[in-house]
Parts: structure tokens; sequence; C-alpha cells
């Protein structure tokens, strides 16, 4: 075990390993409380009390979603992370042989810099890509990138399932969104038979890992079997989707290591660089620049926003002068909008986030009262930055705890009797 | 101290510490997830502003890497969105997952969905 940025981590990288039997979160049972936090957080109740003292544990592998949600919320640090690719990332970046290349998602430049000082939610991209540059990677390509793929491969299926929307052959509205391993792990598990209403794209980290082998092993001359993708996430869901068995279509493994905003944070500061007084930089050529619209993948209603810019140029004919969408911006729960495309009509579209406030929306389409063309979901509560990846709210930790004893302590001695 | 020696002070007393504890903890989560919320909201506020003041590119059809990857007659993607080499190399198939939930439910493990 391993401390990270206040997260234990279990040092270990399985290698062929079927994902759905790993412990991506576990509860050290000497360090839980029994304050059951966990418990609350967690939608599916996969983390419970497996004994009278009240001592949680994971109880099994196939309920946990793996969003982390139960580890960013345990005020006593007790929850820890099983999977770490730190080790291997190190070696492969000191190997002369091997290409490795960074996949930076959206969120982890709203986190990382607070893990060096900065205020909560600092954008860091240019930092974030020169200290990648600094570690060693020999492409700093980035999953900003393929959100723009993303968003032109699912806003077609989209354009494709409205405007065939009855005819025979086509895939069902609504289309909800496939970029949230961890909703995409709870879709398969607890609705399987929404399944056909799931956009058939793979998450932009999917659609990176397999790019990066092929397109970008193409553009740079790069022998795909040499090159080492590197995930890196604000998630502990994406170690999961990273070792999914068909994410292998490059003719490789797509994703080699998934690591996330915590643990490159550690990274940085092992390999002793100075964060803060670096100059940014910009990614390498061909897939590392992105847009706005790949930016707000970060967030709740981001991928809904970024979706609704091209589907409403493409359904109008026009241009969007105004790219803000501002009516699908959620902070929490669920969020539903109609967006009236001129030439068109109205597209009616929901955010949520929470895979509580998803199910909600699933037994709703399940009842076929859904209203809805176009279903975003995220599993963590805002979305990304607050990915069970992210580093910790320090007051989670710091003042939950200390006010807790200290309200206790008061209570308690204003009822002892008095001596 | 073992519960055997414990006096009746001592019971009413470690009563009222547990009581204590379930009935704070219980208010204490929905204080700090609250709390939490504002501290995601301030890393969404920031989201926002950077796509709005630093990404000079606003939507995902303009990146001219996208217009690269997409060109009709060049591009790696030439035959466009949800063509053919999309459909092999960026979509994907789900599998079911729910047997074995459905099993640790038949086990009698009670769970939230």
């Amino acid at each position: 075990m391993r401390k990270i940025e206040d997260v234990m981590y279990q040092t270990n990288a399985p290698d062929g390993v079927n994902p759905d039997n790993v412990f991506f979160v576990q509860v050290d049972a000497t360090k839980c409380e029994a304050c059951g936090t966990c418990e609350e957080v967690c939608a599916t109740g996969a983390i419970q009390s497996i004994n009278e003292d009240g001592i949680h544990q994971v109880v099994d592998t196939s309920a946990c979603m793996n969003c982390g949600q139960c580890l960013v919320n345990c005020p006593y640090g007790a929850i820890y992370e099983g999977v770490s690719f730190v080790d291997e990332v190190f070696e492969k970046l000191r190997d002369p042989d091997t290409v490795v290349v960074s996949m930076p998602a959206p969120a982890v430049r709203y986190g990382l810099g607070e893990c060096f000082g900065k205020p909560t939610g600092t954008y860091v991209g240019p930092q974030m890509h020169a200290a990648l540059r600094q570690l060693g990677f020999d492409y700093i390509w980035d999953n900003e990138f393929s959100a723009d793929v993303t968003i032109m491969e699912e806003g077609t299926e989209l354009i494709n399932r409205v405007k065939n929307a009855g005819k025979k052959g086509t895939l069902p509205l609504p289309q909800f969104t496939s970029c949230c391993p961890g909703w995409m792990k709870f879709v398969e598990t607890f609705h399987p038979e929404l399944l056909p209403h799931v956009s058939t794209c793979k998450s932009p980290i999917g659609m990176l890992g397999s790019l990066a082998k092929t397109y970008g092993a193409h553009e740079t001359g790069t022998p795909a079997k040499k090159m080492y993708t590197v995930s890196i996430m604000p998630c502990i869901a994406k170690k999961y989707e990273g070792m999914r068995e068909e994410m292998a279509d490059s003719g490789y493994r797509d994703i080699d290591a998934t690591i996330n905003t915590r643990e490159l944070a550690y990274m940085i500061k092992k390999a002793g660089i100075n964060f803060n007084s670096l100059k940014g930089e910009d990614p390498d050529p061909v897939l590392g620049e992105s847009t706005g619209a790949a930016t707000i993948f970060g967030t709740s209603g981001g991928v809904m926003e970024a979706a609704l810019r091209l589907a409403y140029e493409v359904l109008s004919g026009k241009k969007l002068d105004n790219p803000d969408i501002k009516v699908v911006r959620t902070h929490e729960g669920i969020n539903s909008a109609d967006v009236k495309v001129p030439g068109f009509g109205t597209v009616k579209v929901a955010v949520a986030s929470g895979l509580a406030n998803a199910n909600k929306l699933c037994e709703e389409v399940k009842s076929g009262k859904s209203p809805y063309h176009f279903i975003e979901i995220m599993a963590c509560p805002g979305g990304c930055v607050n990915g069970g990846g992210q580093p910790l709210d320090p007051d989670v930790l710091a003042s939950l705890f200390k006010s807790t004893v200290a309200r206790i302590n008061r209570r308690f001695r204003a009822r002892r009797p008095q001596a | 101290m073992s519960i055997g020696k414990i006096n009746r002070r001592g019971f009413i007393k470690a009563c009222g510490v547990m009581a204590g504890y379930a009935v704070l903890t219980a208010n204490m989560t929905k204080e700090a997830v609250a709390a939490a919320m504002e501290f995601v909201g301030l890393r969404q506020a920031q989201v926002y502003h950077a796509d709005a003041k630093i990404y000079k590119i606003r939507k995902s059809q303009d990146n001219p890497m996208i217009k690269k990857l997409y060109d009709k007659k060049h591009g790696f993607l030439h035959e466009g969105p949800c063509g053919h080499m999309s459909h092999r190399l960026l979509h994907t198939d789900y599998t079911d997952r729910s047997a074995r939930v459905s099993a640790l439910k038949e086990n009698g493990f009670k769970l939230k969905i």
C-alpha cells in the first residue's frame, strides 16, 4: 500500500485479468469508523455494513460501479484503491524502446492544480502538458481531441436516430450518452434491456486509444506495437473501462494503463518537477488540439451542450451564433430542457448526474413515458470534475471529522451529571 | 474495560455516546454532501470559464484537426462520422451484466436497485 494525495493505493497493475473480478475500491476495515457515509452516497448498495460493529465493505464487485464516490466522501480516509499503474508507467517512461503516449481527460486539468496548492478548480491545461513532456511522455496527445471526435460520432448518431425515428432497423429514442464508465457498467448491470438506447459510441478515451495506435501511429510513423497508451482520468471507473476485453480494436490493447488525477500529481512530485514554475505548453499536433466543446465534457451537462452545438447546425443548416446553451448545465439532480432548432422543431433533452437520478430516468424510459430525444448521464454528482479520482475536498477529511467529534464531546459534556 | 465489568453509569454513558454518533453522523452526512457540492460548483464554474475565455474554438466541428480527420478526400475517416472505419474503431457493443447481481440478490443480498 502507498499513500497518494491522501488516498491509499494497492500498487497492483493487473494484466489480462477480467475487470469484473477486481475490487477497484475497498474499505480498510481497521480504519472504518462505521459512520455509514459510504453507504449513503452509494447508489447501488454495493458497499454496506458486514457485521454488528457496522464495519463496511464493498460486498461484491458485480454491484460496484467503481465510481469512487464512497472514497471521496469517506471522512476517515478508510477507502483505498485496488489498482494502480503508476509503477508500470514509470518503468515504460524509462524504457527507450517504448513510445509512451499521454491521454489526459478534460476534468484532470481542473483538479490537478489543487495538488500543488492552487485554488479549487484552477485551470492548469498548458502546465499539465508541460509536466507530461517533462515526465518523458513521447506524444502529448489529449483526450479532449477525442471528445471532439465523440461529438462528431455521437451527434451524428443522434441526428440519424431522430431523422429516421420509427423506421425499421433504426435504433430507438431516447439516446443515452456512453461517455461515463460508471454509468455504462450500471446500465449493463441493472437495465440491460435499455442497451439499444445507449449510443454505440465508445467513450472519448476508448476512441483515443484505438485512434492513437492506428491514425496516430500512421501520422507519426511510429510502429503501433511500440506504443504504450496512458489514459489519465479524474475517475476510478476508467480503470475498469481500460481493462474491458473488447477494447482492442487497434490490433493491440487500445489502452495500456489508466491512472487518475491524484496519481498524476504523485508522479509529477516524485519526478521532482516544480509544477508551479512550469511555463504552459501546447499538446502535440493531430491528436492534441481541442475546443471549448471538448473541455466542457468535464462537467455535468457538458456532453449534451457540446452535442447540441453540432446538432443545431446540422439539423437547421444554420450557424449557431452563441454556443452557450446554458439550460442544460447541471449542478445536481435531473435537468430537462426543450431546445428549439429552426427548421426542425424541438429537441427534448435531459441531463442527470448521480446514479440514483440515472435510475429514475431509466425507469421512465422502460415505462414508455420518456419524452426525451437525448439523455446525458454522469455517475458522479456534478460530472467528472467531481470524479472518484480527483483530489479530495480538504473539508471532507478535516472539518467533518473534527466537527463531528467536537459536537459529540460538547453534547456529552452537557449531559454529564455535575460532580 | 470489558463489558462484564461495566457499571450502570458507564453503560448509560456508552449508550449516550453511541446514540450521539448515530444521530450526528446522519445529519453530518447531509451537511457534508451539501458542502462538497459547493466545492464541485467551483470546479464547474472554471470549466465554463475556460470554454468561454480560453478556448479559441468552441464547436467540435470547427476544430481544424477534426476537419483533417474527416476530410472527404484524404481524411483517415473520409467516409464521415458513423462510417465504416468509425464503426470498426470508434463504436462498440455492450454486454448484459445482470446475471451476477441477480444471483447476489437470490443469495439474500439487499441492494438499493
